[in-house]
């Protein structure tokens, strides 16, 4: 019997031990195949899907070597149905590839007619061709490269795409390496896209995602189309582009809610390109508006439909994603990889920790019990209300006067999301708040007076992390707030809570009322960041006082 | 030369020795059940066509050829005169330079005639051996050959046979018998070659086609008239020279004879002494045992998830008996297998006994619950073996029959008489592959189809790659390779658990807690760990390692079963390799404090009075014990007693009460798992060669047959007399001995009759005693008995 650390489970999920000593050449062998599912403090689970062994093929991998590690690294023998399996899906990837064609423009072939007869076949693969051009390959219609690509996916042939790339339209980007150098891993994973062609870049929150987007915009010396989520990333990005390229604010346009410039790097909100007037996409031009050489998408998980569609035209350009994790809420991993590319790049996340590269925050609960006649109030209270009667319950605001103190040298933040809460938060704290009404002039000004540490406590709404740039806090309280995604709060939480200075984690205080809605969502919170990795405690409103309970 | 008859054969058979006779016997157990009086009676049924079909379809292709090439020879053949014949049909043997193949061939021969000897296919003495009466017709058309010519032109009309014999023989004039005349100048290679160089190059294209089999083929209006200078198609011209012949109104077939020439001496084709090797992939058998070990632990597991999934949502039973397509497709989704490999679950499920039809439902049965505890070696023994003897198709499932309705899994009509042989037969050959070789399912059938060529029972091909496939599934083998548990299974030597177990997870004693409020078992639990952490916690993945999840509910549901925080803490810290990590400690108090506050119960009625004082007079009566009255409020009791009979009662008592209706009766039942008893499912013991002890016992009564009829006939075979104490002192000694005696007995008409005895027991004024001639155990009347002799020569 081996001693492997890695456990196989019959639903395909691997299980690694992180503290065993083969653990991180484990790590390495599998982390090509499977994804990296959850990181709790001793177990992380990966998953072998389809698309994991298919990026793995995509990186060069054969089903040999997955199979090798599966069986070198298993404690226990391997099901022989699992490594049948990974065997059979992989050599279904690469039996059919998109290639460029002297007369034909783009054409459709394999190595296994049998497969593409299968294919042929489908009534949703025969509007998307053309002409059969002989038994083993068959003419596409060049703008129909994203969708057959996405189709094919779903039949179960992903089809290889060599047929190559535009070079757009030439614009001179390079690094400005003054006062800070590219990290090693960000240069390979700059390095991998490239080589790739297209494809998708995963690291984990806080690794430095931009600056693999600015070492692939050097690699590419085109004309860039940056696609982020929100108005606050579209800030980070220019702000990070200045600072560590040879751009200037001049190259480096904004096309936003409030802005529309194109210039030969733009930066665009998913938002805005979302935005319907009529029935119909107001903003689709902008792809067309120069000749990009390179498409950036940020947070490639959170891609919304429309993007995808728009995608799907765009596949003669070089597209690079960037993203914390390949699981969508939504399923549609599989679009990814068909229209922006396998993955190319994969940080070892433990060993990026390790060399202090990311430090996970610390989270901590602290949980508020409600008075008899405030547990009554909220039993009573219509569905539709009871999350802001429990959320703004007086007991918050007590905890959170307590959990100031206790940081009393460090910069806080505390965040909300009813206006009401906050105002009486400021007043008893003595603290600014910034809320929607407050002037982006007065914004700026505070937000500046708190990195200046002028200030050392802020109030903000949570309208307000949306529209300006939120500054980094050793502490952060949250005292109210639903969320979308689970993932969504991951990267505001992760914008948040960078690393200090002096290396430590930041804390991240949530503030919850016992027994009620709020706890629901907050446990879903605390699932999400255990398995992120993050150290996770509850306590007591109680214990507040105490000398730092949580340790 | 003598003619030969069945007497011949049953002398030779006589002359056999008994240890040659139970080796017979054994190899053809159909030829004792039951047992012949005697052994005339052995050699008439050992010539019977269906017990030498029988023992035909035993032969392998190599002592087929053998017996075949005997049948061709017209007379009785030695063994060097077939050694000639056989060289010359192997690749490489009729040089006589003797090639790799050709020195094999001596000692197979050899083997091959022992063999055919044993089993009375042949007999004679060495040097004239001869095909056992019945042989001949059985083999009939030997190695594909078709009927001599005497048969093909038997109802030719004699005009047709002289235009025949005209253009084939130029010496022919007319006159004498024309089928024999005509059946020895086709046996003549000279006639035969001349004949063959005078038809088109189409012709002898046709010709070659038939030579090797089929020998017949079809051709509308066969019977026409046709002469050599008459024909027009390459066929005619073979027709018109003899070379053909119609054998009915649209059959032609190419006569024995003609065959035999054009096969140039050879009786078959490249014939080969020893089975085909097995091919395929050579893996390293470590780690193909590993990997089979995964399966098998795999399967084990798959067997019981089913059987716990079926013990609380059992699905029903159809009406014509079986599982529904819709019920296989989700217990398919449910276990994560593709459907064939669920019905395989199911079905071995079954054959293994743990599922049984109860009420109308498939359940668990009891002896699922015996199973479930043992170890899992030990299980997947139970399993593996019930696969392997039933006599089931679980590869069937989901085809339609022939009446084009769906094959259930769990039917009836999915038993295939020889499904469980053709599965020993496949293990058998796996079995002898040589370590690490994953042998390809083309050459395991080309291997089986050499080992027995006449039997192809329906579906063989497509039962022996079901075999493989399951084989795969269940752990016997492992990346095709069958693993030396699997090899085990084959051999039937109860070992398989043994050797599965050091491959097998071993059970550990603790898991790892994580803040994400999950616990990761790294390897099987020990029984009573494993059983406390799914009461606490949801199992939310499984394999080599178990995951759990702890959530509100699963610990509600541990606190609910009586434990108390306080104890599921310590359980955790106690198996723990981690500190507890303080969200789960904290979940697990935070659960506990809201746990209980409101209390449930159950009362079937109530008794409710403004007046307590009344109530306390109600429970003070000693009568009211019986009611199971409790107090839950100054003014109302609850009682488990039926609102009728309370009712009753009070009145007894001297109230005077009235019946509320029955809102808020809180009636509150928990589905248990079920169960039924279930007959153990029909196990079939694969067609085993008979034990030594009923052989031995069988040729005894044959022999013991031949012993009685002898002295009949012997001159002066008179039934013995003797004095009766005399003769009780004989029957004394030869109990003590354990020897024969000849007895004369009384039969009760009265009728003087004599029997061959081998005495056991003698009281109360009987004689027990083994009747050799009528093979049973019998009691004798001693006063009947007229006298005692010595067992004749």
């Amino acid at each position: 019997m081996s001693d492997g650390p890695l456990i196989v489970q019959s639903d395909k999920t691997l299980l690694l031990e992180v503290d065993h000593p083969r653990a991180d050449e484990c790590r390495k062998a599998i982390a090509p195949f499977a994804e990296l599912e959850r990181a709790p403090e001793h177990v992380h689970t990966y998953r072998v899907t389809p698309l994991a062994l298919w990026n793995a093929r995509a990186a060069g991998h054969d089903a040999e070597q997955v199979v090798d590690a599966l069986i070198g690294f298993s404690r226990y023998p391997v099901p022989h149905a699992l490594l049948v399996d990974v065997a059979e899906t992989m050599a279904r990837y690469g039996r059919l590839r998109l290639e460029k064609h002297p007369i034909h423009g783009l054409v459709l072939t394999s190595v296994d007619r049998a497969v593409l007869e299968e294919v042929l076949r489908s009534k949703k693969i025969q509007p998307l061709v053309g002409e059969r051009l002989g038994a083993d390959s068959v003419a596409v219609h060049p703008s129909e490269r994203g969708n057959i690509k996405q189709t094919l996916l779903k039949l179960g042939w992903p089809a290889e795409d060599l047929a190559g790339y535009v070079d757009g339209e030439h614009h001179p980007i390079d690094l400005r390496e003054e006062g800070w150098t590219l990290r090693p891993y960000q240069r390979e994973a700059a390095d991998a896209f490239w080589h790739g062609g297209s494809g998708v870049v995963v690291l984990p929150c806080g690794a430095g995602k931009t600056i693999v987007g600015a070492a692939a915009m050097a690699h590419a010396r085109a004309t860039t189309l940056i696609l982020v989520t929100n108005t606050v990333s579209a800030h980070q990005w220019k702000q990070e582009l200045l600072r560590r390229t040879t751009l200037t604010e001049d190259e480096i346009g904004e096309y936003t809610g409030t802005k529309k410039e194109i210039r030969p790097v733009t930066i665009a909100t998913y938002q805005v390109m979302t935005t319907r007037r009529q029935g119909t996409y107001r903003h689709l031009e902008l792809f067309d508006a120069r000749d990009w050489g390179l498409v950036v998408y940020d947070e490639v998980h959170l891609l919304p439909a429309p993007i995808f569609r728009m995608t799907a035209d765009l596949q003669a350009r070089r597209r690079i994603g960037l993203t914390a994790t390949l699981v969508r809420e939504d399923g549609r991993e599989g679009d990814v990889f068909s229209l922006i590319g396998p993955k190319r790049y994969d940080a070892p996340w433990k060993e990026m920790e390790n060399q202090g590269y990311i430090a996970p925050a610390e989270c901590v609960e602290v949980r508020v019990t409600l008075g008899d006649d405030e547990r009554l109030a909220y039993a009573m209270a219509e569905s539709d209300e009871r999350y802001r009667f429990c959320s703004t319950t007086p007991a918050k605001t007590r905890v959170t006067e307590a959990l100031v103190r206790r940081h009393a040298d460090e910069q806080v933040l505390v965040i909300g999301q009813y206006i009401d809460q906050l105002d009486e938060l400021g007043e008893h704290l003595n603290a600014p708040v910034i809320k929607g009404e407050t002037k982006i002039k007065e914004r700026e000004r505070l937000f500046q007076a708190f990195r200046d540490k002028e200030i050392r406590v802020l109030v903000v709404s949570k309208v307000a992390n949306f529209s300006i740039d939120l500054p980094e806090a050793a502490v952060a309280i949250q005292v109210s707030g639903t969320f979308g995604s689970r993932q969504e709060e991951a990267q505001r939480l992760g914008r948040v809570l960078r690393p200090k200075a002096d290396g430590g984690g930041a804390r991240f205080y949530s503030v919850v009322s016992r027994d009620t809605v709020d706890q629901e969502f907050a446990a879903h919170r605390q699932r999400f960041l255990a398995e992120q990795g993050y150290a996770y405690h509850i306590i007591d409103a109680d214990d507040v006082g105490e000398e730092d309970p949580a340790r | 030369m003598r003619k030969m008859t069945g007497t011949d054969f049953g002398e030779w058979l006589r002359g056999r020795s008994d240890e040659r006779l139970r080796a017979l016997v054994a190899a053809r157990p159909e030829l004792v059940t039951p047992v012949p009086a005697h052994i005339d009676g052995l050699a008439a049924r050992a010539c019977s066509p269906s017990a030498i079909g029988r023992a035909l379809d035993r032969l392998d292709r190599f002592s087929l050829s053998v017996l075949e090439t005997l049948v061709l020879r017209p007379g009785p053949a030695d063994r060097e005169t077939l050694l000639a014949l056989l060289a010359r049909a192997v690749p490489g043997g009729s040089d006589g330079s003797g090639g790799s193949v050709g020195e094999a061939l001596g000692p197979a021969l050899d083997a091959a005639l022992d063999l055919l000897a044993t089993r009375a296919l042949i007999y004679g003495p060495e040097d004239a051996l001869r095909p056992a009466p019945g042989v001949a017709e059985a083999l009939d058309p030997p190695a594909a050959l078709g009927p001599p010519v005497a048969e093909v032109f038997r109802h030719h009309p004699p005009e047709r046979l002289d235009v025949l014999l005209r253009d084939i023989d130029p010496a022919y004039k007319g006159g004498g018998p024309a089928v024999a005349r005509l059946a020895a100048l086709l046996a003549d290679p000279a006639t035969v070659a001349r004949l063959v160089g005078e038809v088109s190059p189409q012709a002898r294209a046709a010709l070659d086609e038939l030579v090797w089999g089929p020998a017949s083929g079809r051709l509308p209006n066969a019977r026409r008239d046709v002469d050599a200078a008459s024909a027009q198609s390459p066929i005619e011209q073979l027709l018109a020279r003899g070379l053909l012949g119609a054998t009915g109104e649209e059959t032609v077939a190419l006569p024995r004879e003609v065959a035999l020439v054009l096969r140039d001496g050879r009786v078959h084709r490249d014939l080969s002494p020893g089975p085909p090797a097995l091919e395929g992939p050579v893996r390293d058998q470590d780690l193909a045992d590993r990997t089979a070990a995964g399966q098998a632990f795999a399967f084990v597991r798959t067997v019981e998830e089913l059987c716990e999934v079926w013990s609380v949502d059992p699905p029903g039973v159809l009406r014509a008996g079986g599982l529904a397509v819709r019920d296989l497709r989700r217990t398919a989704q449910l276990l994560d297998l593709p459907e064939w490999a669920a019905g395989l679950v199911v079905e071995v499920a079954h054959a293994a006994g743990l599922v049984a039809v109860g009420e109308g439902d498939w359940l668990p049965t009891g002896g699922y619950d015996g199973w479930r505890i043992k170890a899992t070696e030990d299980r997947w023994a139970v399993l593996a073996d019930a696969w392997a003897t039933m006599e089931r198709a679980p590869g069937l499932i989901g085809e339609r029959d022939d009446r084009d309705r769906p094959l259930n899994a769990l039917h009836p009509d999915l038993r295939r008489p020889g499904a469980a042989q053709m599965r020993a037969r496949t293990l058998a050959v796996l079995e002898s592959a040589p370590p690490g070789l994953a042998p390809t399912p083309e050459s395991v059938l080309a291997r089986l189809a050499w080992e027995q060529p006449r039997r192809r029972p329906a579906l063989r091909d497509r039962l022996v790659r079901f075999a493989l496939r399951e084989a795969e599934h269940i752990g016997v083998t492992g990346l095709g390779v069958p693993s030396s548990h699997g090899r085990s299974v084959a051999r039937g030597d109860g070992g398989a658990a043994g050797l599965l177990a050091p491959l097998l997870p071993q059970a550990v004693d603790h898991v790892l807690l994580q803040a994400d409020l999950t616990a990761v078992a790294p390897g099987p639990l020990t029984t009573d760990l494993g059983r406390r952490l799914a009461l606490m916690a949801d199992v939310e993945s499984k394999g080599g390692a178990t995951v759990y999840r702890f959530s509100e509910q699963s610990i509600r549901r541990a606190l609910d079963a009586g434990h108390s925080a306080g104890d599921l803490l310590a359980m955790l810290e106690r198996h723990s390799a981690t500190p507890v990590p303080q969200p789960l400690a904290y979940l697990v108090g935070d659960v506990a404090r809201r746990h209980g506050r409101i209390r449930v119960g159950v009362a079937s009625a109530y008794i409710r009075c403004d007046d307590p004082a009344l109530l306390d007079e109600v429970l003070a009566d000693k009568r009211a014990h019986l009611l199971r009255l409790r107090r839950l409020a100054p003014t109302v009791l609850a009682s488990k007693t039926s609102r009728a009979a309370l009712v009753d009662s009070l009145r007894a008592m001297g109230y005077a009460p009235v019946a509320e209706s029955l809102e808020g009766d809180v009636v509150v039942a928990r589905a248990d798992a079920r169960r039924t008893e279930g007959r153990l499912a029909a196990r079939v013991t694969a067609a085993a060669a008979p034990d030594p002890e009923t052989v031995t016992a069988a040729v005894r009564a044959m022999r013991a047959g031949d012993s009685r009829r002898r002295p009949v006939e012997a001159p002066g075979g008179e039934v013995p007399r003797s004095p009766a104490t005399a003769t009780i002192s004989a029957l004394q000694e030869a109990i003590r001995q354990g020897s024969r005696v000849w007895i004369g007995y009384l039969d009760s008409q009265g009728h003087a009759t004599s029997r061959i005895l081998e005495p056991a027991r003698m009281e109360g004024g009987y004689l027990t005693a083994y009747d050799e001639t009528r093979a049973t155990v019998h009691r004798f009347a001693l006063h009947r008995i007229t006298g005692i002799g010595e067992i004749g020569g």
